[in-house]
């Protein structure tokens, strides 16, 4: 894709004026999902099963439905079309039903067995409490490795294993054997919560068109086709309205509370409210899929890596949802920043009865960045060779070939990212006191960005200039807090000169604006923004002749900036917009445009495990220095950068805050966040035991987008929102070891496991 | 989320408050700060019929008098914590208070609340301990005073008769040779705490150990006095060396229940490392040492 | 179930109201109150979103009962300016990007004027401890440390001005 000759001035020439989303956040009149109500709306509440593993004998509601105020109980019977089901993969897969209301089963300790609407939440809570559910406890299996054993308890039907992709390159075999040293190594990773503070919430009602309304928290309006599905209503009778997110990091991006509100509404037929507790939302709601990692690499003495062979394992939990993507990007991820012509890689999904797992940020690919990372330094120890060294010799280059067999067609930053990164680092600290040992780590890493290629992913946007030349954009994305509305007014607003003051970005509504799919994936710049960049420049094309008339010049020679269309090099010659847009309407040319960005499509044949996948990557480094305190195995953070490529900066401080933010999500997967369960069952569902960073766990994070190569996103763009989570628990494990000596492969790096590494050292 | 259905009770003063709790019955609970109450109402784990809010019944109240730091039941960890007085008469009080909770948490929570609610995790009442602290009571009966190494007996429950209300805390302020100091183990900045050590020494004239008083909480259901413990170092310097043999000793000796926040062992192991650090800072802190 | 009646002064504004002794402050301000800036995190008074000050002082409104609020002074965020205006803080937090999702932004501004007010000269890193009790899963921090004391700093400068 070639570069646009229109430039957009990096965040730090161009001082815009900020969104509008952005100034009601600080004052604080943002209305979030649930600062939005109805007259006489009802509160809707979820009954979560107790038990990880059961048939369901009974369902009482009777007592539940005696309640003052209740105006509805709803079970498994109720829903007309009980699942909520998707081949997510894309790839053919069986589907595996997941129902809205468990009917017979119970598969996971909080799955929802009952809803209920009344008119307090109050009385809807007590309802709630009342209802009443016989159980016949069956075994379960909580473990991925234990549930692939032949006499595991079933989850499903067909069995635990949901999923296996392969994909393989070369002679791995052979080329092992050519290998001067093997290092193989298994790594351990957790599962973990989003944990945005907005609670899953939303509103539901019917308007007056009869058609079935919900404004959510949500990251994607396209939802409102599952809706339809399981009310049996047609699909142009849902509608979904997206409201700003207080975070969503995936954790929105299947349905939450959509389809308990849409039963209760359209059962109802009044407007309902609901509004997850935090408890029930770390017991229950989707969380990353933990991983078994078991890498086997083999390597020349130079340090050339010759051969992997990988063998990925992740827990399902319960039900698919997008696992099986999920362990697909681990799969095509897995081998990292390297090049590799002889390698095998094999990624399996496993259902368990325990919370299911499905997409958050970095979504697979982040999890492999550990293992590959830490072996490749493995690979540097055992051979006596520099790690920095040892991965400049390996990293892929533009043109090489990816496990899957296919082309990496931008040209990669990863070598310039750790150069800098390294200088960044300065002059290592002191132990600020006896017992204390500093040291420091870097790790690099590859994340994709965009769908995968074979989903033929497209993304639809409307541009129109009003009669007094302000300008509007509409474009189906969902905000979850990156600037995703900002962005838009930014690109529409740099092809048409119009500034963001007089813009105005409607988001997020399955109705009325254009679709464009979930923000996910790091896909919505690469998407929606392209999809922008396209329309607007259409749209200018349209008016340029116009404008041209008008000023008496070639369209060429035009310059559409600061709300006005000037002659280059004359600028007191111009029209506003405002006039633009009336003279062009007289003259029978539409001031607006709806298009169509659609993304370079593959495929990829899952039997052969080649074709392509993924539409293009972001790469980088970080480094850290750490501060061990070895008595109690604290880990204190005392600097921290993070680099990536993101081939052009439309907004240069909004991608920092991505890396930041990233950075400090990937700091608490990697020493204290956890979720643990003991035979199914979440240990602790108080945020208070869910470990994520607080300003004082954290340095200040250094971070730094250069735009060195192109990418596909528009005007060269890269995906940010993902790539800078994968890196900090490989760029921590391995300060820790330059500190202490000691590498650890399973995660949190919690004080209590390097504590006992420490112990066992001495022993 | 929601407590359950209580009555609700705003008591004007002590006698207000304490014939109110008569009234109520045995199934009311005294509400200041709430900072604990009002989380286990919430999630449904405490269901008191009746709250009686003394929020108002006094204000916090830091004095010295002579050689005891005068406390009113409703001083605030905020109060404990920024409050010269405090960091002067008992200083590991000001320490422990400051790490309780958030900056709001602090702002609510009295230190009568976190005595009478005695959270296995709570900080104050190893403090208590420690320094030899008295607290007083009423009730409807009459008025007590209760040493605090009677006070506590397991998690949430003291020995206060459902009657009585703390209304004051006394504690012996820190004399010529001694020195203390609080530290705590929690994952984060305030979080609930894995371990939690006061430790108040005495040194005689040659800076040899005369005393010391070695508190240790949260690792069961109820703080654990181990003084006795330091009675064979009395004589010795507290440096490193001694101090990791006092603190080898208290950690062998610490009753470690569970918790799913990190094994035993672990937990066991950081009383040994924090009692060795606690009391070499507090050993530090003695004058002219 | 017993019925209280309150009074509340919410940014300035008195209002009388009926509520259950059940009912938190949080609550009674989203609805009633008409404060939807204060927000729902966790109910358990640890992640900062609820800041309220009451009577000056920062507190958890999921963790008071609105009962025992009678009388009190509430300031939210939207107390810093009069309406449709912003204050330097909450600009600050724009020029800086101090906000991503938001969601956190109200308390946190909240939390810092209130801090700055009472330690004008305080350093980053004593900031960052002042502000520990308020999460954010966005930002790092990083940027909100950067608004904050650009806040300070323009602070300062005004006074050696005036």
């Amino acid at each position: 894709m070639a570069v646009e000759e229109v430039r957009i001035e990096s965040g730090r020439a161009t001082r815009r004026a900020p969104h509008r989303d952005f100034v009601e956040k600080v004052a604080g009149t943002l209305r979030y999902a649930d600062d939005w109500g109805l007259p006489g709306m009802l509160h809707g509440v979820v009954v979560r099963a107790q038990t990880p593993s059961a048939r369901i004998v009974n369902i009482d509601v009777s007592a539940a439905r005696a309640v003052r105020g209740v105006h509805a109980v709803l079970t498994a019977a109720d829903i007309p079309h009980n699942a909520i089901h998707d081949e997510a993969s894309g790839l053919g897969i069986d589907p595996v039903i997941q129902p809205v209301l468990a009917a017979d089963r119970v598969r996971y300790d909080g799955e929802p067995v009952a809803a209920v609407a009344a008119e307090t939440p109050l009385a809807a809570e007590e309802a709630a409490a009342l209802v009443e559910v016989e159980y016949e406890e069956e075994p379960g299996v909580f473990d991925p490795e234990q549930a692939l054993e032949p006499d595991a308890p079933r989850v499903h039907d067909r069995g635990n294993r949901y999923v296996t992709w392969r994909s393989a390159v070369g002679d791995v075999e052979a080329a092992m054997a050519r290998a001067d040293v093997l290092v193989e190594e298994t790594y351990r990773s957790q599962r973990v919560d989003h944990a945005y503070l907005e609670p899953e919430a939303g509103i539901g009602w019917i308007d007056s068109d009869g058609v079935l309304t919900l404004r959510v928290a949500t990251q994607v309006i396209e939802h409102a086709r599952e809706i339809a599905e399981i009310l049996e209503l047609p699909h142009s009778r849902v509608r979904v309205i997206a409201a700003y997110m207080g975070g969503g990091f995936g954790g929105k991006e299947d349905m939450t509370v959509e389809p308990y509100l849409a039963a209760l509404v359209w059962k109802t037929r009044r407007a309902v409210r609901m509004v997850w507790t935090r408890q029930e939302s770390l017991l229950a709601r989707q969380k990353r899929h933990p991983f078994v990692m078991h890498y086997r690499t083999g390597a020349l003495d130079d340090g050339t890596i010759v051969a992997q062979d990988i063998r990925i394992l992740g827990d399902a939990g319960a039900y698919p949802l997008l696992s099986s993507r999920v362990l697909f990007a681990a799969a095509v991820n897995a081998t990292g920043p390297y090049r590799c012509t002889d390698a095998r890689v094999e990624s399996i999904a496993a259902f368990t009865n325990t919370v299911p797992t499905s997409a958050m940020r970095g979504f697979g690919a982040m999890q492999v960045v550990f293992a590959y990372e830490s072996q490749i330094d493995r690979v540097a120890q055992v051979l006596g060779l520099d790690p920095a060294e040892v991965r400049e010799r390996n990293f892929v280059a533009r043109g090489d070939r990816r496990v899957t067999g296919e082309e990496i067609d931008t040209e990669p930053g990863t070598r310039e990212c750790l150069r800098r990164v390294l200088d960044e680092l300065g002059e290592p600290a002191r132990p600020s006191g006896p017992g204390r040992r500093v040291g420091r780590g870097f790790a690099c890493s590859m994340q994709p960005y965009g769908r995968s290629v074979f989903f033929a992913d497209r993304a639809s946007c409307w541009i129109g200039l009003e009669n007094d030349g302000t300008m509007v954009v509409r474009a189906g994305v969902t905000d979850l807090g990156a600037g995703q509305a900002a962005s838009l007014a930014n690109i529409a607003g740099e092809v048409l000169g119009v500034t963001v003051e007089n813009t105005s970005v409607h988001i997020g509504d399955s109705a009325l604006t254009p679709l464009t799919g979930g923000t996910f994936a790091t896909r919505q710049l690469y998407m929606s923004g392209n999809a922008t960049l396209k329309v607007a420049r259409i749209l200018r094309d349209k008016l340029a002749p116009v404008a041209a008339e008008l000023l008496g010049c070639e369209p060429g020679e035009l310059e559409f900036a600061e709300n006005r269309v000037t002659v280059a090099a004359h600028t007191d010659r111009g029209v506003t917009m405002a006039e633009l847009s009336r003279e062009a309407q007289d003259r029978g040319v539409h001031p607006y445009h709806h298009g169509t960005f659609e993304a370079e499509t593959g495929s990829f044949d899952p039997t052969t495990g080649e074709g392509r996948t993924y539409p293009d990557l972001t790469h980088g480094a970080h480094g850290a220095e750490v501060e061990v305190d070895e008595e109690t195995g604290e880990v204190r953070i005392l600097k921290y950068v993070a680099c990536h490529d993101v081939g052009r900066a439309i907004d240069l401080q909004r991608v920092e805050g991505q890396i930041q933010g990233a950075v400090a999500q990937g700091i608490g997967y990697a020493l204290s966040e956890t979720i643990d369960t003991v035979d199914g069952v979440v240990s602790s569902t108080l945020f208070a035991d869910y470990l994520i960073p607080t300003s004082l766990d954290l340095p200040d994070i250094k971070a730094i987008g250069l735009e060195l190569y192109p990418g596909k996103g528009p005007l060269g763009a890269r995906g940010i929102g993902e790539p800078p989570i994968g890196p900090p628990a490989a760029t921590l494990a391995s300060a820790i070891e330059d500190a202490t000596g000691i590498r650890l492969r399973e995660l949190p790096m919690s004080p209590e496991r390097l504590r006992a590494a420490l112990r066992d050292r001495v022993a | 989320m929601y407590a359950a259905a209580f009555d609700y009770v705003r008591a004007a003063s002590w006698d207000d408050a304490v014939s109110a709790l008569a009234q109520a019955g045995d199934d009311a609970r005294v509400i200041a700060g709430g900072q604990s109450l009002v989380p286990m109402m919430a999630l449904g784990i405490a269901q008191p019929s009746a709250l009686i809010d003394i929020g108002r019944v006094d204000r916090p109240r830091i004095e010295r008098r002579d050689g005891t730091l005068v406390l009113s039941a409703l001083t605030r960890h905020v109060d404990l914590e920024h409050s010269d007085e405090v960091k002067q008469a008992c200083p590991m009080l000001a320490q422990a208070a400051g790490l309780i909770g958030n900056v709001r948490v602090r702002h609510r929570g009295t230190i009568g609340g976190s005595l009478a609610h005695a959270e296995p995790t709570a900080e104050l009442p190893c403090v208590a301990i420690a320094h030899r602290a008295t607290v007083h009571a009423r009730s409807t009966e009459g008025e007590r005073a209760i040493p605090a190494d009677e006070l506590f007996v397991t998690h949430f429950t003291t020995t206060l008769t459902p009657g009585e209300i703390i209304t004051n805390v006394e504690l012996p302020a820190l004399r010529g040779r001694q020195g203390s100091c609080f530290i705590e183990l929690a994952r984060r900045p305030g979080d609930f705490a894995m371990v939690n050590v006061a430790a108040l020494v005495t040194l005689d004239e040659a800076s040899r150990l005369d005393e010391a008083r070695v508190v240790v909480g949260a690792t069961s259901d109820r703080p654990a006095d181990h003084s006795v413990s330091a009675g064979p170092f009395v004589g010795e310097p507290v440096d490193e060396r001694t101090a990791a043999e006092l603190a080898r000793r208290v950690a062998g000796e610490a009753e470690i229940g569970p918790s799913s926040h990190a094994t035993a062992e672990y937990r066991r192991e950081m009383v040994a490392v924090l009692v060795k650090r606690a009391l070499i800072a507090a050993a530090g802190q003695v004058p002219g040492t | 179930m017993s019925e209280h009646r309150i009074s509340l002064i919410v940014n300035g504004r008195e209002r009388e109201l009926w509520v259950d002794a059940q009912q938190s402050l949080l609550e009674v301000l989203r609805t009633e109150g008409g404060a939807t800036e204060v927000k729902l995190g966790c109910g358990e008074g640890v992640c900062g979103t609820c800041a309220v000050l009451l009577d000056g002082e920062p507190v958890n409104a999921c963790l008071v009962f609105a009962v025992q609020a009678d009388g009190a002074s509430i300031t939210t965020v939207r107390g810093l300016a009069p309406e449709g205006e912003l204050h330097p803080l909450q600009k600050a937090f724009l020029e800086h990007a101090g906000s991503q999702c938001g969601f956190c932004t109200p308390g946190m501004i909240l939390t810092a004027h209130w801090y700055l007010e009472r330690h004008p000269e305080a350093g980053r890193e004593e900031i960052r401890a002042a502000l520990a009790g308020n999460l954010c899963r966005c930002t790092g921090y990083t940027k909100i440390l950067d608004a904050v004391e650009a806040y300070r700093d323009a602070c300062q400068e005004a006074h050696i001005g005036s």
